[in-house]
């Protein structure tokens, strides 16, 4: 049981992080009813006129929904698909393709917007260019529309639904369908009558989750909207931001609705995971029972192919030729087109290597502190039986159902009044990120506490030990992979975040996701795709080599 | 404290209340074990044991009472006293073993001397002593994360015991192992605990471990203690029905009691098909309805009529099952069906016309209302 001082700390913290979550969102709601001058701090009066002006952007709604919608529906069958062939079929290779259905998250939904642009532009994209050459006209795919901008967003949100859902397939005990088989039920009516109602709770899940997600969405709609026009919600209010003059309570007032949105939609999440719960999760590891495809095997081996083709293979291929290419105009570049050039500029200028170098240090520090700061937060919620730690979970998972940007616009009033001069440096952004990465970060480490055994603790109190020899020498170095993994998340996650940074970012502190959108909207095709790049790389790299000390230093195990 | 020759220190609960939120897990309870002396809570999932023991060890909170641990409160309510749980100076077995897998197995027994920082030369011999102890010596270098569910047992326990603390607590060590380990570490356990001289309190639902290793068993339900005594009293004597069906199968025999029937300082009462049956009352007081207790063990089938008048009747097999050690019998015997288990030598065929005879000894007066408790399913 902890002791007073433990106690008042835990509250501490607790109230703190609840507190960084629940300003900027006052913010963000106080500016939404701001009816006097749009530019007064703090409101000359109040009123719902904001509100009342919303139908004006029926269109931009609409829009928001039709993308989100089909973004949805293609990355659930996506995911769905391949939750089925991966995990209930005896396709060849499935655990290597199982490993790989990764990598999709890890091309950011902006550099599949890049490349995407590249090759479905409809008049210079390189996938209408030989659709011309073979005899087409006008073009084959505009990705400029709100299809193409589901699609790229479904690509990405594909391997998100493909691990939902392949968790819950995979966590279903074999012997309830080998019993309805038994019972002389075929295949296909134990697959309708047993295995689908089974499924369907998780499916459901994963389906209001990606839905959520996609109404948030920024950096596609950003990349492929804008030269058409074509908004929604998100980058409609990053336009009333950082147009002149600004329209802050408009904005505001479009952030509170998605916001209002998305949080419905993340306690409907929350209830069907919760429901679903009973029938397949018995917190025992199964084997699933693998369906012999027979000929068919090759047909899925192609179809998991042409999915890992269309968003990793294409995408990364179609920036790196256009980023060694003067002018990209072409696919396969022709051999007088070649050149380094692109490289040489970005690692040249000084905005981008600053940006950079920015990034990776606000990455390190993020997930640094993140990594402390919610593993305390997490052991708080999830151990310590503080009275209130539902309430604190509860709030703190906030951040989940508010877009980044719309997050980041509280922030910027809030932080603009703070009376600590932090606006426009990095501090702000940390501060930003730590806020908006608090679901992943808390999500990640509670998976870990959760396995780790309370007793493993308490024997440790009954050898004698008080709260920080423990903490030391059994949960720590217990938690140490889950605290490891959640370092790497948060880190990918800052160095590559967009929404809050591109509106917090201050002109002699950027970095470089919003450096990237920059520069592919005011200079050179073929330098973003060359920093685009860069940019992947340097996580790779910053990974590699945290792996390798990492493994160094955690080698000799024990003390 | 620093380990020596293990103190023994006696454990006094007094009016223990712990509520989890509103419900009440241990709704008042009181109970000694003396220095050196193994007492065993036993009782079904959610009676409230383990609740118990957490209290002692100090990881439960309750809401009042109190605890005293060689004569000193660990917790007390009225005082607003909570000792916490690694200042209290006892020990404690987990059900999971909580063997920390990133340690060797030494370090995993060492874990309790080093805290109290002993010289590394003393925590090496004591680690060995304690590991050639429990057999366990040979795998000191070992990762925990290999022994298999026995090994880490035999650590959880050397881990406990190695500091000398003053009390040893068990929370169903033995319930994950499987049933012949099982018999095999009741022994190892009591014989250490002997060795040792050690007060340990133990929590179980199985009632073979109880009887076989308790100096006195506890038998809770429901947050309260139902009864108090040595294994041989809670088995020979349930006080009530709970305790009856819940130590071993027993038969209930309800009577109206027959005061003018007594004999020899018996009991009688007359079952509802007119049938006299004598038991013993062990200085209990029968109600105008009184129910016995007979254990399926005590009940003796014949084919000849045996000597004796007193508690003998015909009866007729109904069901025979062979159980191994033993056959059990479905009996129809007053209207009803009582349950037998007897040693298979000269087996009874179905539908065969007996004798059923009970001494008046194993016939226990139970205390409780037989309103209050319907007949059991014996077994």
């Amino acid at each position: 049981m902890a002791s007073w001082g433990s106690r008042l700390l835990a509250a501490l913290v607790g109230g703190g992080a609840a507190v960084l979550v629940l300003y900027p969102i006052a913010f963000l709601i106080q500016a939404s009813l701001s009816v006097g001058d749009p530019q007064a701090r703090p409101p000359e009066a109040y009123g719902l006129a904001n509100f009342a002006e919303l139908p004006r952007y029926s269109r931009i709604f609409t829009n928001t929904v039709v993308v989100a919608v089909a973004a949805t529906v293609v990355a659930i069958v996506v995911g769905f698909v391949m939750a089925w062939i991966l995990s209930r079929t005896n396709m060849p290779g499935r655990h290597v393709f199982e490993q790989l259905m990764a990598l999709p998250y890890y091309v950011t939904p902006l550099m599949g917007a890049l490349a995407w642009s590249l090759l479905g532009s409809p008049s210079g994209g390189f996938l209408n260019q030989a659709w011309r050459a073979l005899g087409g006209t006008d073009h084959l795919i505009d990705i400029n529309s709100a299809w193409g901008i589901a699609w790229v967003m479904a690509l990405f949100e594909g391997s998100v639904a493909f691990v939902m859902i392949g968790a819950v397939m995979k966590s279903m005990d074999p012997a309830l369908e080998e019993a309805s088989q038994v019972l002389g039920a075929g295949r296909i009516r134990t697959m309708l009558k047993v295995t689908l109602p089974l499924v369907i709770p998780g499916v459901l899940g994963a389906t209001v989750f990606c839905f959520a997600e996609m109404l948030g969405s920024f950096s596609a709609a950003l990349v492929l909207g804008l030269p058409s026009r074509f908004y929604v919600v998100t980058t409609a209010m990053y336009q009333l931001v950082s147009q002149y003059p600004p329209r802050f309570p408009t904005a505001a007032a479009m952030g509170v609705s998605l916001f209002a949105v998305m949080f419905v939609m993340v306690w409907l999440y929350r209830r069907i995971v919760q429901r679903g719960h009973y029938a397949t999760i018995t917190g025992k590891a199964f084997r699933p029972r693998v369906m012999r495809v027979g000929r068919l095997r090759w047909g899925l081996f192609a179809l998991c192919l042409a999915y890992l083709g269309v968003a990793v293979v294409l995408p990364v291929l179609t920036l790196f030729s256009a980023s060694i290419q003067r002018l990209a105009t072409a696919l396969v570049p022709a051999r007088a087109n070649l050149t380094l050039a692109n490289y040489a500029t970005a690692f040249s200028l000084d905005a981008v290597r600053s940006a950079l170098g920015n990034s990776l240090l606000l990455g390190a520090a993020t997930a640094t502190l993140g990594v402390v700061v919610m593993a305390f937060l997490a052991w708080l919620i999830y151990r310590s039986r503080l009275p209130g730690a539902g309430g604190i979970e509860y709030v703190l998972m906030f951040p989940q159902a508010v877009p980044r940007l719309v997050f980041a616009f509280g922030m910027l009033w809030a932080w603009l009044i703070f009376p600590l001069p932090i606006y426009g440096t990095l501090w702000l952004l940390l501060i930003a990120y730590l806020t908006v990465f608090l679901p992943l970060g808390l999500r990640t480490i509670a998976g870990v506490i959760l396995q780790v055994d309370r007793s493993l603790e308490e024997s440790a109190q009954m050898c004698g030990a008080g709260w920080g020899y423990r903490m030391r020498t059994v949960t720590v170095p217990l938690l140490r992979p889950g605290l490891v993994a959640a370092w790497l998340l948060l880190f990918i996650a800052s160095v590559r975040e967009l929404g809050a940074s591109i509106l917090l970012m201050g002109p002699k502190a950027k970095v470089i996701t919003p450096a990237i959108v920059e520069s592919w909207f005011s200079t050179s095709t073929e330098l973003t795709a060359a920093m685009a790049l860069l940019q992947t790389l340097a996580v790779a790299v910053a990974l590699v080599l945290l792996f390798t000390v990492a493994r160094r230093v955690t080698q000799p195990a024990g003390e | 404290m620093t380990p020596g020759p293990p103190t023994k220190a006696s454990i006094e609960v007094r009016d223990l209340v712990v509520r989890y939120g509103a419900v009440a897990a241990v709704r008042g309870v009181s109970f000694d074990v003396a220095a050196g002396e193994h007492v065993t809570l036993l009782g079904p999932s959610g009676c409230g044991k383990t609740t118990t023991l957490r209290a002692i060890a100090g990881l439960e909170h309750p809401a009042s009472g109190e605890i005293r641990v060689g004569g000193q409160a660990v917790y007390s309510g009225a005082a607003r006293l909570n000792v916490a749980p690694e200042r209290r100076g006892l020990s404690m077995v987990f059900q999971s073993y909580a063997i920390w897998p990133h340690m060797s197995v030494f370090d995993n027994v060492a874990y309790g001397l080093r805290v109290r920082k002993l010289p590394g030369a003393e925590v090496a011999e004591r680690v060995r002593w304690a590991l050639d102890l429990v057999q366990m010596g040979a795998l000191a270098a070992r990762s925990a994360a290999q022994l298999s569910g026995g090994q880490q047992q035999r650590v959880a326990l050397a881990r406990a015991f190695v500091f000398s603390p003053s009390v040893l607590l068990f929370d169903e060590p033995l319930s994950n192992l499987d049933a012949k380990l099982r018999a095999e570490m009741r022994i190892e356990i009591k014989e250490l605990q002997r060795g040792l001289g050690i007060t340990s309190v133990y929590v179980t639902h199985d009632l073979e471990e109880a009887l076989a290793i308790s100096d006195r068993i506890v038998v809770m339900r429901d947050g309260v203690i139902e009864q108090v005594g040595s294994p041989a009293e809670i088995y020979d004597r349930p006080r009530s029905t709970f305790v009856a069906d819940f130590v071993g199968s027993a038969n209930l025999i309800r009577g109206r009691w027959r005061p003018d029937l007594e004999q020899d300082g018996l009991v009688a009462l007359e079952t509802s098909g007119g049938l006299i049956v004598h038991g013993s009352a062990y200085g209990r007081h029968p109600g105008a309805e009184a129910l016995f207790s007979v254990r399926t063990v005590h009940v003796r089938l014949t084919r000849e009529r045996p000597l004796g008048t007193r508690n003998v009747w015909p009866a007729r097999i109904r069901r025979r099952v062979f159980q191994g050690d033993f056959t059990q019998y479905q009996v129809d015997w007053d209207g009803r069906t009582l349950v037998v288990r007897s040693a298979t030598g000269d087996p009874l065929a179905e539908d065969d016309e007996i004798y059923l005879a009970v001494e008046p000894r194993h016939c226990v007066l139970l205390e409780d209302e037989p309103l209050r408790g319907g007949p059991l399913p014996p077994g």
